[in-house]
Order: structure tokens, then C-alpha cells, then sequence
């Protein structure tokens, strides 16, 4: 079954399994441009609910670009623009009618770099709550707590919640990055290379995150680590060069991927 | 219900009907719209609050015209080239003020140019890393000093001392020699405008030496490496490779500070002297534009002298905007060479 | 050989003059506040602070232009500020790569160090003429008109030093513009920006041009902002170049004030930028 308004993915390469899949978000022929420069070539690529789909390949290959796309991020800076269809539950992101901050509210994202906003770490994620919610200070208190649950921090701070948020670890700040995010209740959630700053042990526990997450979001994640996108993911796409080259099951990719270029990806003779 | 307690959103959906979701984004998408209206204002009030700035300059512009014209039409060209001043027969010339501008400036630049390289130099080069702080500082506090404690300075401690000990003696030193003792004739008054000239060079030295400092601390260190590695002096070095690397950072410095010199007000009005008139000696007393319209403006009676008072004003303006203008343009050339 | 020697020779005449360069220019500070704290100290006492500016031949203080000068200041501030936080606030952010941003930055700059008596005069047409009268407002107004420059440039260069993922993150939760402006890059960017204000009130503290005639002057106690004004620079200027001996020991214990209040004022906004720096 497959989001209303389009057909089923184009790919649909035999082993593939999706019909018990609802279609997220739906990405046909999507081009990028910075400038006069090309950056995304025709992708077309499909993000399934409840599911982790990760973006591997080369640095310079557009999986970044990809994702900064689908919450709208480049509309921030000029003489950056995308054609195509991106549709989130049907509608098109990529309209100008589109409303960007509640988009942004429905597909929350985690930066590479850990950007806790200069405040308390209650105010951080109190912060995004207010802005939709006359909430009553007990009701607030919970929907902190239940952020920082979540984002498996809750224990760690729970007696220092008036701290500055940028007295946490780096990992401990990624995770409070995490709470920030899932506090407004987006839909879907990309992750642009979020453990590329921190130790092995916080990338151990953000991993574990992700995985107990991905029951109720949608999630995205670009990571540079291949290991991490096969432990992770259950979709995987490989992109060169701003092309979808190939796209599938994170188990077929990783074992007996279709495209020469994949393979050599995988195996390490580039990137 | 999870093992840590968390309550999946399906759940909820389950809960509340599964209309919950939709009512949630809709009241969100509500919200959002509220918000937008402030959103928009915020946006305008924050462009127009830029456009204000062009507004300023506009406004000083036109009202100076405005207050101008009348001595402008009176006189015409010839404003520039009269050094008559006379308010009682309402014949004003400007050429004094600007001579005096000019003069006292051009004086201030050749001292502080100089020295202030010199004390750039001194600190990124020769200057002991624990001595080099304090001495930043101690130009800083030199910068802060308000224009008026100079002129006061000026007019009760570099005047009598000049007077009483320099000023005889060089005119003394020079009496004989054919052109020297023009410009340095007497009497020995104390004020002047070579007197002017020295208050205003310390005052612009500070500023030429900060920038000065920072452009020289610009330069990339294995470019100096590379010199002093083929047996430069230090000197050389300065000369041959900060300088010209540097060079155009160290003129739009010695630029701004022309700027403000030829503006500067209460230092110059202090010790200049305030006399309408051109001499070729650099002890004589004088006048600047900014030291006229200071000493005269609240006296001026007659619209035709209030008049060519604000006329010296628009000179002024004109000439610190091109002088200034010029120095930002070289500045921003700069910039984009460096790479912002 | 001889052209080592010679070499050699001038590098050591350039490093001499270069040494002596600083000593010259540290010189005049050392002497100019010496002579100031001398001066300027033995006339200081209780009463400068307490009594009005006295006829000439009389004991007297300095109460109505200190007074003065703190309103006008604190008028200046708070026209100035405002207008100058929201302008800096659009070249940084909505319209940072804007052209109307380089033509008013380029502006900026030239109003940072214009000549103030041309302040003094613009306002003279534009209020005081208007009115009839020399007011406090106007002086209030020509400071403002000094602020703003200062305030908009370090309101700029404050904003635009926040980085740009802090913005994301901001975004990425669906903040709308102003509020991720006034909540986010504000809060991030707020010690740079009082150091900016800190600055503005340094350097409008000594300014005498633009006051002589806006404010003009007032020998009398005057809160009244709508009638000529005390100021403590026009004073010490009135003060300084009159004949009468005490008028300008009270000049030159003016002039103190105002030096250890620019010092001060210097001080503090160092020490909140070493302290941003820091953290």
C-alpha cells in the first residue's frame, strides 16, 4: 500500500518487499541546484513509516543535500533551489503554499554537530513546547520528562535540569538535541551524520536510540559509517556522484548489492 | 505500554481516536498562522529601522544644502576663494577655515603615520610577548580619551610650554635661512596651528597604530618565516614584505584617520588661535572649519552669517564623506582579497 | 662585508626609531593623565557633586551638568539603541545578503566617523530651528544620532559571529523567524551586543560639538528637557577658555569626571568580552 496520489516505488527490484508499507514520504525526480551547479540528479526514493532508511556513499555525493530537502532547511539561504516531487503524506513539501515551520514541526532534524540552544536544559525543550501549547506548568514538566525519556536521557539529568544545556557531555547534548526534536511530535525524524562528533560509547547508546525510536517516527539517517547504516537501517540507498544509484534492503545491499559502483563502495576500494 | 515506561504515539492515536492527530497538526497549523502576522512585522520593522540609516545620511545632507543656500547663492564660487570674514559687512569667505583644515591635518598625518608604523612595528615584531598587551591597552586608553580633555590639555600644558621653551628657540634656529623662516616665523605664540596640528596627531595616532597592528598582525607568519629564513633584518623584513603585503590596509587606515582629523572639533578650537586668516608661518594662529563653526555658531546674529556657517559645514561633510568613502572602498577591496 | 655592515646599521636605526616611536607615544598618554589626575584631583571634593556651577568668583560644583549629561545620555540611549539593535538586526539576518545591506553597511560605516559638529548642525536644522528653541530633546537627538552608527555595527558583526546551525536547530523545530531572531540568536549574541552599547555611552560621554548648539547650556538647575540644557563637556569648554581661575579648576575637575567615567566604561566592556570569550 502506497501513499495516496502515487503509484507504487519505481524501484521495485525482485526480494523487495513493501506492500505492507505505508509510503512516508514519497521523492520523484528530485533535482538540486546551488547556484548554477547540479547537485541532485533525478532521484526518486521512497521513505517508509515505522521503518530507518539510511543514505551511505562518498563525501560530496548529495545525501546531506538530500536530506536538508525534505525539511525544507535550504530556504534559509539564497541562490539555493529543488524541483520535483517530495510528498509527505501526499502533499507536496516543495510548493511555494507549503508552510515551512509547520513542515519543520512534522519532520524534526539532528545535526551533525550538537547545538544545544544557549538555555537550561528544561528550557530547551520547553522552549519548541511553548510555542504550540498553552500548557499548564504540571502538564509541561511531564512533556519534558517524557522527551527526556525518550531521547534515554531522563536519568542523567533529571536532578540538574536548571543546568545549561551546554554543560552536558557531547554526547549527553546530542541527546538532548534528540529530546528538543522529539518533544514537538514530528513525524518524521533525519539524522545528518549525528554521531560523527561523539565517542564510540555515545554512538553505541544513539544507535540504540534510533532503533527503539523508529517505532513511531519515520527516520532518515545519513552517516558516513558503514557499519553503522547496516546496524542500523533497515532500507539502505547508495548515492555518487548526486544519483541514486541503488536502492533496497539493507541486508541485500550490504550482501549482494545489484551495481558494480555499490559494490566497490561497500568493499572499500573508494570513498 | 514500553519496559521504561514511554507510551508510543500510536498508542495515543489508539486512545483519543484516530481523528488526534489531524486535530493536533490543524491546531498547530492555527497557531503557526497567528504567529505569522508577527513574523511579517518583525521583518518590516527591522528593514525599515536599515532603511533609517540611509534616511540620516540624507537628512544631514539636504538640510545642510538647505541651510547653506542662502550664503551659497550670496556668493557663489567665490566662497571658496575669499579669505575675507567679516560679519559686520556680511562678506564671507571660507578659505581660512579650509586652509587651516587642511594644514592642521596634513601636519597630524605626517607625524602620526609615521610613528604609529613605527609602534605597529615595534609591537609585532621587537615587543616582548608579556610587554605586548599592556602597551595594546595602553594605546586603547589613548583612543578613549574624549577630544575635549586634549584641547584642554592642549591650550593649558603643550601651548605654554611650546611658547615659553620650543618656539623661541626654533624660530631663533631658523631666523637666517630664506624659506624655513617664513614658516617658522614669530611671534612665539603658543597656539597655532603647528600647535593644532601636534594635538591632533596624538590624537590620530592610536587609531593609525591599532589598525596598523592588526593588518601587520594579519600577515601569514611562513611569509615571514620565509624571509627571515634567507637572513632578512628585521627591518627588511618590515619593509620589504609586511608592508607591501599590507599595503593597502595600512592606506585605508591612514584614510579613516585622515577622516576624523579633518573633523575633529575641540581638540583644534583649544589652541588654534581663531583667526580668520591664511599665513605662511605655522606659528601663527589660525582657524579650522569645525574650530569656526564651534566658536561662532551660537553668535552668529544675521541669517546670511548663520548661513555660511553651516556652508563651512557642508564643506566639511563633503570632503571627510569622499575622504572616508574612498578608505571603505579600499577596505572592502581588502576584504574580498582576504577572502570574506 | 660593507653591505652587511650597512645592513646591519639600518636595521638598527629602524629598530631604535621603532622603540623610540612607542616611548614618544606612550609619553603623551602618561603626561596628559598625569596632568589630568593632578589638575584635575585637587579640585575635587563633596561639593562638585552637590552644588550648582557658580557665577565666576564663587565656590561652586558641578551638580546640574553631571545631571545634564547623565539624562541626555540616558535619552540618547535608549532612542539610539533600539533603532540601532533593529537595523543591525536586518543586515545580519533577513537581508544578510541582501544589496540594500552593503549600501547601508557602507553608510554606516561613513556616519561611524563623521565629523559630530555636522550632527550638531543637522539637528540644528531640523529641531532646534523648528522649534524656535535650543532644547535638551535636541541634544538628546544629536547623541542618539551617534549611537546609532556604533550600535548597528556591533549589533552586525555580534549576530553574524552566532553560527549558522544554531539557526538550523532553531528552524528545525519549526520556530518561526522572529521569534528564533529574538529568543535564539538574541540570547547567544547578548554580551557582544551590551559591549556595543557599553562603547556607544564611552564615546558620546566626551562629546562637546553637537551639544554646543542643540543643548546649548544652562547655568541653572534645568531637568526641564525642553529648555537648554547643562552638559558637563560644554561646561568644561565654557569653563576652560574663560579668564577666571576657579571656572577652570572646575574645568579641569570636569574633565577628570569624564576620563574615569570613559575609563570605566572601557574597563567593563573588556572585561564582558574576555569573559564571552572564556565560557
Amino acid at each position: 500500500m502506497s501513499a495516496v496520489g502515487y503509484a507504487t516505488p519505481p524501484f521495485a527490484p525482485p526480494g523487495l518487499r513493501t506492500e505492507h508499507l505505508v509510503e512516508k514520504v514519497a521523492i520523484r525526480d528530485l533535482e538540486f541546484f546551488y547556484g548554477d551547479t547540479r547537485a541532485l540528479k533525478g532521484i526518486s526514493v521512497s521513505l517508509f513509516q515505522g521503518c530507518v532508511t539510511a543514505f551511505i556513499g562518498p563525501s560530496g555525493c548529495g545525501k546531506s543535500t538530500l536530506l536538508r530537502i525534505l525539511n525544507r532547511m535550504y530556504d534559509l539561504y539564497p541562490k539555493q533551489r529543488a524541483s520535483g516531487h517530495v510528498a509527505l503524506d501526499g502533499e507536496n513539501i516543495l510548493s511555494p503554499a507549503q508552510d515551512l515551520n509547520l513542515l519543520r514541526a512534522k519532520v524534526g532534524m539532528v545535526f551533525q554537530k550538537p547545538t544545544p540552544f544557549p538555555m537550561t536544559i528544561y528550557e530547551n525543550i520547553a522552549f519548541g513546547l511553548r510555542l504550540y501549547d498553552r500548557l499548564p506548568k504540571s502538564e509541561l514538566d511531564d512533556r519534558v520528562r517524557d522527551a527526556l525519556v525518550r531521547a534515554a536521557l531522563w536519568d542523567e539529568v533529571k536532578d540538574k535540569l536548571g543546568a545549561s544545556g551546554l554543560s552536558l557531555s557531547g554526547g549527553q547534548q546530542q541527546r538532548l538535541c534528540i529530546a528538543r526534536t522529539v518533544a514537538v511530535k514530528p513525524e518524521v525524524i533525519l539524522f545528518d551524520e549525528p554521531c560523527s562528533a561523539l565517542d564510540p560509547i555515545s554512538t553505541a547508546k544513539i544507535e540504540e536510540l534510533i532503533a527503539e525510536l523508529k517505532a513511531d517516527y519515520t527516520i532518515a539517517i545519513v552517516t558516513h559509517n558503514m557499519q553503522q547504516a547496516a546496524r542500523v537501517s533497515d532500507f539502505t540507498a547508495f548515492m555518487y556522484l548526486g544519483e541514486l544509484v541503488e536502492f533496497g534492503d539493507t541486508s541485500k545491499i550490504f550482501t549482494t548489492p545489484d551495481d558494480r559502483r555499490t559494490q566497490d563502495y561497500i568493499t572499500g576500494r573508494f570513498g | 505500554m514500553k519496559p521504561n515506561g514511554r507510551r508510543p504515539v500510536v498508542d495515543l492515536a489508539l486512545e483519543s481516536g484516530s481523528a488526534a492527530p489531524f486535530r493536533h497538526q490543524r491546531d498547530r497549523a492555527r497557531i503557526l498562522q497567528r504567529l505569522r502576522l508577527g513574523d511579517i512585522a518583525f521583518r518590516h520593522l527591522t528593514r525599515s529601522a536599515a532603511i533609517l540609516v540611509l534616511l540620516i545620511l540624507g537628512g544631514i545632507i539636504a538640510s545642510l544644502v538647505h541651510g547653506a543656500w542662502p550664503a551659497l547663492q550670496t556668493f557663489g564660487f567665490g566662497f571658496l576663494t575669499s579669505e575675507v570674514w567679516n560679519p559686520v559687512t556680511e562678506k564671507f569667505g571660507a578659505v581660512a577655515p579650509i586652509y587651516g583644515t587642511l594644514v592642521t591635518s596634513l601636519i597630524a598625518m605626517l607625524i602620526a603615520v609615521p610613528v604609529g608604523l613605527f609602534i605597529a612595528m615595534f609591537l609585532t615584531e621587537l615587543c616582548p610577548m608579556w610587554l605586548r598587551r599592556p602597551i595594546g591597552i595602553a594605546i586603547e586608553l589613548l583612543a578613549g580619551i574624549p577630544s575635549i580633555i586634549y584641547g584642554i590639555w592642549g591650550l593649558f600644558v603643550l601651548a605654554p610650554f611650546l611658547q615659553q621653551y620650543v618656539q623661541p628657540f626654533i624660530i631663533d634656529l631658523f631666523g637666517n635661512i630664506p624659506l624655513l623662516s617664513d614658516l617658522f616665523a614669530g611671534p612665539p605664540y603658543g597656539i597655532g596651528v603647528l600647535t593644532a596640528g601636534l594635538i591632533l596627531a596624538i590624537m590620530v595616532l592610536p587609531f593609525i597604530t591599532s589598525i596598523s597592528r592588526d593588518v601587520f598582525e594579519a600577515v601569514p607568519p611562513v611569509l615571514k618565516e620565509a624571509a627571515y629564513g634567507l637572513g632578512c633584518t628585521t627591518w627588511e623584513v618590515s619593509r620589504y614584505v609586511v608592508l607591501p603585503f599590507t599595503r593597502v590596509g595600512v592606506v585605508g587606515g591612514v584614510m579613516l584617520g585622515l577622516g576624523r582629523a579633518l573633523g575633529e572639533t575641540m581638540a583644534v578650537t583649544f589652541v588654534i588661535g581663531n583667526a580668520h586668516r591664511v599665513s605662511p608661518s605655522l606659528f601663527a594662529p589660525g582657524t579650522t572649519i569645525s574650530a569656526t563653526i564651534a566658536n561662532e555658531f551660537t553668535e552668529a546674529v544675521g541669517d546670511l552669517y548663520t548661513s555660511s556657517l553651516i556652508a563651512l559645514g557642508l564643506i566639511l561633510f563633503v570632503i571627510t564623506f569622499i575622504v572616508l568613502a574612498a578608505a571603505r572602498l579600499m577596505l572592502m577591496r581588502l576584504d574580498a582579497r582576504v577572502g570574506h | 662585508m660593507a653591505l652587511f655592515v650597512n645592513r646591519r646599521r639600518r636595521d638598527r636605526l629602524a629598530k631604535g626609531m621603532a622603540i623610540g616611536a612607542t616611548v614618544f607615544g606612550l609619553a603623551w598618554l602618561v603626561l596628559i593623565l598625569a596632568v589630568l589626575l593632578w589638575k584635575g584631583f585637587s579640585g575635587l571634593s563633596l561639593a562638585v557633586f552637590t552644588q550648582m556651577t557658580p557665577p565666576p568668583g564663587s565656590a561652586g560644583g558641578l551638580l546640574n551638568p553631571i545631571v545634564g549629561s547623565l539624562i541626555m545620555t540616558a535619552v540618547a540611549v535608549a532612542i539610539g539603541t533600539p533603532l540601532g539593535i533593529l537595523a543591525g538586526t536586518y543586515m545580519a539576518e533577513y537581508g544578510r545578503y541582501d544589496k540594500l545591506t552593503i549600501v547601508v553597511r557602507f553608510i554606516n560605516d561613513i556616519l561611524l566617523s563623521a565629523p559630530s559638529i555636522v550632527v550638531g548642525l543637522f539637528i540644528y536644522e531640523v529641531m532646534v530651528a523648528q522649534m524656535g528653541h535650543f532644547s535638551g530633546w535636541a541634544g538628546a537627538v544629536s547623541l542618539a544620532v551617534i549611537v546609532l552608527p556604533v550600535v548597528v555595527r556591533t549589533t552586525e558583526d555580534m549576530l553574524i559571529l552566532v553560527p549558522d546551525s544554531l539557526r538550523e536547530a532553531a528552524a528545525s523545530i519549526g520556530l518561526p523567524r522572529s521569534l528564533m531572531i529574538r529568543k535564539v540568536a538574541y540570547r547567544a549574541a547578548r554580551a557582544g551586543m551590551v559591549t556595543g552599547v557599553l562603547l556607544a555611552v564611552a564615546r558620546i560621554s566626551g562629546e562637546t560639538a553637537p551639544l554646543l548648539f542643540t543643548s546649548l547650556n544652562n547655568q541653572f538647575w534645568s531637568s526641564n528637557l525642553n529648555a537648554p540644557v547643562a552638559s558637563l563637556p560644554v561646561v568644561i569648554f565654557q569653563f576652560a577658555l574663560s579668564p577666571y581661575r576657579d571656572w577652570q579648576q572646575l574645568a579641569w575637575t570636569g574633565a577628570l569626571i569624564i576620563t574615569i567615567a570613559v575609563l570605566a566604561l572601557s574597563i567593563i566592556a573588556r572585561t564582558l568580552t574576555a569573559a564571552r570569550k572564556s565560557s
